[in-house]
């Protein structure tokens, strides 16, 4: 009787070793995924449906009326009864100020996309010039850039308010635009010199040799082999500025989405059903960019940061 | 143009911005914090010399809300490392679903701080939270726990939360470190004999530290600065139990409108910053020539 011997015998240690992956990896899952998974159901379950205990896993019948709503779509009226199902109602909804949803999101964009462009502008050149040239304090302008990365906005928040009340523009999209270039110039400078320092001195010298000025050396030889240090920059940035509260807070009326989502939560009555929706609507953007461009982001702030 | 000037030019724009936005507020709030300031917050009327910060010092409320950001951070700094290297650890081998799972740290990374709060809140929401549903149904509990509203669970519930988007972006981080580490190195300690947990200790705990110091900073500043995540959560409250040094400052300054001592404080978290920040490099960095 002759067997076949397995390639990989399934020794003790080895069932051991794999049981172990696999209930870590068990236990990271649920860690991620049951805290979002729940504002992921409420946003599929009808408001009236949301005080069942104990609380179930999944929406007992999944609807899209918080969703509708949020975006101002409108839903059957045979749905509603005002006055009773206060969520699934337009009109009700409608003084909630949920919906405001999406016009507050093209305001984050329209924020965050500014505050990208100007940002990599400048820090590509500055960071361009910390990673070729020495200038006088040029080394104390790189340090100063590395260690205001610890400075709390809370330090800066008091004169820029003042700042921009008496420029008049507290309320404003540029209130915004300003207060974050403070933070995101120094992450792009910091992650494009790094960038840079990869990039070996030949290019310029070859280019230099074929008479190329210093501008257009930059502009065509050193950018397009810079494009992943840009994309990383320009990812982050974006990221920083989607997500910051605490300027926008203070600085603008829920101009972005994180300040609406605080407003609507410090309402007597408020909707879980409807926050949930609009939660998970606020944060596909972040997800889907950070998803398509992780490779970039970890690499340049595994890299750069700490230096 | 010489070369000197040249590279100037290219980073006087950067220097401007700076200046303006960073340097000199940062300055005028070291300024304000040693006068008596009008609430409208222009003009930085009468001098006080050091009667904020004394102000502060003396004032046991003060050092109660640093005792607590300490702690909320070293909460924060201990969990967001460890569960972020044993996940690094894990997604470093091969199993079936690695690739999913390394999707799914994306999830937490992504949000935003303020919207992290908010998931959490109603996570633990004392009614009908699903984490209450869950411990119910496995009959740890007889009755629903309002973590958020009570003063002995709060503080650890937002540090938890806090620590949940955290420890993603960690282990990603880590991660890339432990993908750059040549694996013949591990392979010939294997063959000399060197278990697993020597091999993490002398091997790859060394290959990480500069990865980790990296983390570590990051960690540092995001959890004495966290504010957002209290915002959501619990306003600082029940009470004070979850008023940290950050939500403090932002109490005085745009609700007491209380410029002088508003700057003394955040002065002062800016120093525990820097502090924390270089203690971290400090030990971290010393580790690594022993």
């Amino acid at each position: 009787m002759k067997t076949v011997r397995r390639r990989r015998p399934l020794s003790r240690a080895r069932i051991v070793r794999t049981s172990m992956i696999y209930s870590v990896a068990a236990c990271f899952v649920l860690w991620i995924l049951f805290p979002i998974w729940y504002t992921i159901s409420s946003s599929f379950t009808e408001p009236s449906k949301i005080g069942v205990r104990p609380t179930p896993f999944w929406p007992a019948n999944p609807t899209l009326d918080n969703y509708k709503i949020v975006l101002g779509i409108p839903i059957r009226d045979k749905d509603c009864t005002p006055g009773v199902d206060i969520g699934n109602c337009q009109t009700a909804a409608s003084n909630v100020s949920v919906n405001k949803i999406v016009d507050t999101m093209l305001n984050s964009f329209y924020v965050a996309s500014t505050v990208v462009v100007i940002t990599l502008i400048i820090s590509t050149i500055a960071a361009y010039s910390l990673s070729r040239y020495r200038f006088v304090g040029s080394n104390f302008f790189l340090n100063f850039t590395i260690l205001s990365r610890i400075v709390p906005g809370l330090v800066l928040v008091a004169p820029i308010f003042i700042f921009l009340r008496v420029l008049d523009l507290l309320n404003t999209p540029w209130a915004l635009i300003i207060s974050y270039t403070s933070f995101t110039l120094p992450l792009a400078i910091i992650i494009l010199k790094n960038y840079f320092d990869q990039i070996s001195v030949d290019l310029e010298e070859a280019a230099a040799l074929d008479g190329a000025g210093r501008i257009l050396t930059l502009r065509l030889i050193i950018l397009p082999v810079a494009v992943p240090g840009l994309i990383a920059a320009g990812v982050l940035v974006f990221l920083e500025s989607w997500s910051e509260f605490f300027f926008a807070l203070v600085l603008t009326d829920s101009y972005t989405v994180p300040p609406l989502l605080a407003g609507f939560l410090s309402m007597q009555t408020f909707n879980w059903t409807l926050l949930s929706a609009a939660t998970v609507i606020a944060i596909i953007p972040p997800v889907l960019l950070t998803m398509i461009f992780q490779k970039y982001i970890v690499t340049a702030l595994a890299s750069g940061t700490g230096k | 143009m010489p070369n000197r000037r040249f590279g100037f030019y290219l980073a006087l724009p950067a220097i401007l911005v700076l200046l303006v936005l960073l340097a000199i507020p940062a300055l005028l709030t070291l300024f304000q914090s040693l006068f008596v300031v009008p609430d409208d917050g222009i003009g930085i009327g009468q001098f006080t010399d050091v009667d904020n910060y004394l102000f502060i010092f003396k004032n046991e409320i003060f050092w109660a809300t640093c005792l607590r950001s300490i702690v909320f951070a070293a909460i924060f700094i201990i969990g967001s490392t460890l569960i972020g290297l044993a996940g690094a650890l894990l997604l470093n081998e091969k199993f079936v679903g690695r690739l999913f799972l390394r999707g799914l740290l994306v999830l937490p990374w992504a949000c935003p701080w303020l919207i992290v709060g908010i998931i959490w809140k109603w996570f633990l929401d004392g009614n009908i939270g699903l984490l209450n549903g869950v411990l119910m149904r496995l009959n740890l509990i007889s009755s629903n726990q309002d973590f958020l509203s009570n003063p002995d669970t709060a503080l650890v519930m937002t540090a938890l939360a806090a620590t949940w988007r955290q420890s993603c972006l960690v282990a990603l981080l880590l991660l890339a470190g432990l993908q750059t580490m040549p694996r013949d190195i591990w392979d010939a300690a294997s063959v000399d004999g060197a278990g697993i947990i020597q091999r993490f200790r002398h091997i790859t705990l060394p290959w990480l530290r500069p990865a980790l110091t990296v983390v570590t900073v990051l960690n540092v500043i995001y959890g004495l600065m966290q504010f957002d995540v209290i915002f959501a959560m619990t306003q600082g409250g029940p009470g004070s139990a979850t008023t940290l040094l950050s939500y403090l400052i932002y109490r005085q300054f745009f609700i007491f409108t209380n410029f002088g001592v508003g700057s003394a404080l955040a002065v002062a978290l800016a120093v525990i910053a820097l502090i924390g920040g270089l203690i971290a490099v400090k030990t971290l960095y010393r580790k690594i020539e022993v």
